[in-house]
């Protein structure tokens, strides 16, 4: 079966210094999959490559069977690519309401349909429906994390591109966001997930690549990794 | 001077006709500014062409009115006409600027400021035109005759504002172009055509100058330099009520205009411009985020 994203061979420049090396990885239908290397070897670029916000100077990335590398990233986001930017990326000035509509008001989405993918994440995250109507700079560190996932969920995506969902978060949030990982997975929704969590990334996905210095130096599955966590130790030094 | 004699010198009819016509020009210079502030809170734009718009609006208002004989129908076709005009500016000359230094984008408008001027010289001649206003009705106003189109100016003025706002707050387009504002890159990610909310919104800005054009026309006379007084008092507002804060432009348009309103009854109109001059520099100097920003913490 052809994967759902298939990233080959992408380089990728920040002016001329040359970031990504090569990166290549798959993500099946509804797969979660995570990516772990130490700080600044391309982990983030290689999810706004994908999500569009980055364009690869070569290299293929192919989504549900067609190539998307140079296509805007707006048009990404309505063929099902959803990005959750590290530093989370709320529209402060907008309501949580607002926030979410962003991702909701597209065409060919009716009346109903919006409700009750609303009441879906507001039953959900019952903390963002009691503040529905604030603006979404007021939430805390936690609350905004999780309205990102939520937002991104109103794309109705395929695949969600999760960059350190868990940075800084209090070990209870970190819990929900496991959670809600695993509620992405029943729906369906592979998830593509960028960490720094070693334990928590091995638990929530079923393959690991691992990157260093722009290219993926090594690749296996979460199960291996978690018998034999010496590979870990020389990618991420921990 | 006892306090009695100092309030006896205060004309007080003076004071009250000048507080209205300060609020009639204050709308105007609001309806100009709001454009303008929302072109540069969303794309970080200094549109040196808005007068020129304002310009255009004002004589395709007077071309309209001259073949359809109607002053409403002259506003929304110029307001439409110079949108449009401003759409095809934004993708030809703008648009391909994005992500470049600030400085190519202010070149860029001010040398179509420049080509447009000239263009409207060219085309229409130095003599000013005249538009019509829509009635002629006066009321007894102290010692003088004053017209009712001043205070409908006003009115309407403050009703496309309002309109403006409630879009804005409640449109779903309103949210694409608040959320844009705020972080392009994420407006973008989340599926919003960044690109074409953009050329709206210059389009937006531009078509609310050519309907403050066509407002103001009958109380100046149209020609072609009409829009460099008002840009440079609309450049003033914006500053002083914050850059690209919509609320703030509105109230320092008002401002500013009851201030060189009031200015006016004690030196000659053509100097009481300095007074806008004086609060944007005191504005810059002490609270360059704007007058009407709670200052960041
Ligand atoms: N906008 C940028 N401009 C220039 N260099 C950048 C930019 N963003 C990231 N980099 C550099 O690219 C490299 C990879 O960054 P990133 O993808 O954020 O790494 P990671 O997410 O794995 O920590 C780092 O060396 C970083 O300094
Ligand atoms: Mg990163």
């Amino acid at each position: 079966m052809t994967p759902l994203l298939k990233v080959e061979d992408i380089h990728t420049y920040y002016g001329k210094s040359h970031i990504l090396h090569g990166i290549s990885l798959e993500v099946g239908r509804g797969e979660v999959v995570g990516l772990l290397g130490r700080n600044g070897v391309g982990k983030s670029t290689t999810l706004k490559a994908i999500a569009g916000l980055v364009h690869p100077s070569a290299g293929q990335i192919v989504f549900d069977g067609r190539p998307i590398a140079g296509l805007p990233a707006y048009r990404l986001a309505r063929l099902g690519i959803a990005y959750v930017p590290e530093d989370r990326r709320i529209f402060p000035l907008l309501t949580i309401t607002e926030n979410l509509r962003t991702g909701l008001d597209r065409h060919g989405v009716g009346k109903a349909r919006k409700q009750e993918l609303l009441d879906k994440v507001y039953a959900y995250f019952p903390v963002l429906a009691e503040r529905r109507n604030q603006a979404g700079g007021t939430l805390s560190g936690g609350e905004q994390q999780m309205l990102a996932i939520a937002r991104a969920m109103m794309l109705e995506p395929q695949i969600i591109l999760l960059d350190e969902p868990t940075e800084g978060l209090m070990p209870r949030m970190v819990s929900q966001i496991r959670e809600i990982i695993e509620v992405l997975h029943q729906e369906g929704v592979a998830v593509l997930l960028v960490e720094q969590n070693v334990p928590l990334t091995l638990d929530a996905s079923e393959r690991v690549y691992l990157i260093e210095k722009g290219v993926v130096r090594h690749h296996a599955a979460s199960a291996e990794l978690r018998a034999d966590d010496a590979v870990i130790h020389q990618y991420m030094g921990v | 001077m006892g306090l009695d004699a100092f309030f006896a010198a205060i004309p007080f009819d003076q004071l009250l006709i000048q507080t209205v016509n300060g609020i009639v020009t204050g709308m105007i210079l609001a309806l100009v500014a709001s454009g303008l502030t929302l072109i540069f809170g969303i794309m970080d734009v200094v549109n040196f062409a808005h007068g020129e718009l304002f310009m255009l609006g004002a004589y395709v208002g007077v071309l309209t009115l001259a073949a359809t004989g109607n002053f409403w129908v002259a506003l929304v076709c110029a307001s439409l006409l110079i949108a449009l005009l401003g759409a095809v500016i934004h993708l030809t000359t703008l648009r391909p600027l994005i992500g470049r230094d600030p400085l190519t984008t202010i070149l860029a408008t001010f040398g179509l400021s420049l080509v447009l001027q000239n263009y409207a010289l060219w085309q229409f001649g130095p003599v000013a035109r005249k538009i019509q206003e829509p009635f002629t009705g006066q009321f007894a106003f102290f010692y003088l005759q004053y017209p009712w189109y001043r205070l409908v100016i006003a009115g309407l003025a403050a009703a496309i504002i309002a309109a403006l706002w409630l879009f804005l707050k409640f449109g779903t387009y309103g949210i694409w172009i608040r959320a844009t504002t705020q972080d392009r890159v994420m407006a973008e990610a989340m599926g919003i055509p960044v690109p074409w909310v953009l050329t709206a919104v210059f389009a937006i800005g531009a078509g609310m100058a050519a309907a403050s054009g066509v407002l103001f026309g009958p109380l100046v006379g149209v020609n072609h330099a009409m829009g460099l007084d008002w840009v440079l008092r609309a450049f003033i507002v914006v500053v002083v009520g914050g850059m690209g804060n919509l609320g703030g432009s509105i109230l320092a348009a008002i401002f500013i205009s009851l201030l060189e309103a009031y200015a006016s009854l004690f030196v000659p109109p053509s100097q009481a411009v300095i007074v806008s001059f004086v609060v944007l520099i005191l504005t810059l100097l002490f609270r360059p985020t704007g007058l009407f920003v709670p200052t960041p913490k």
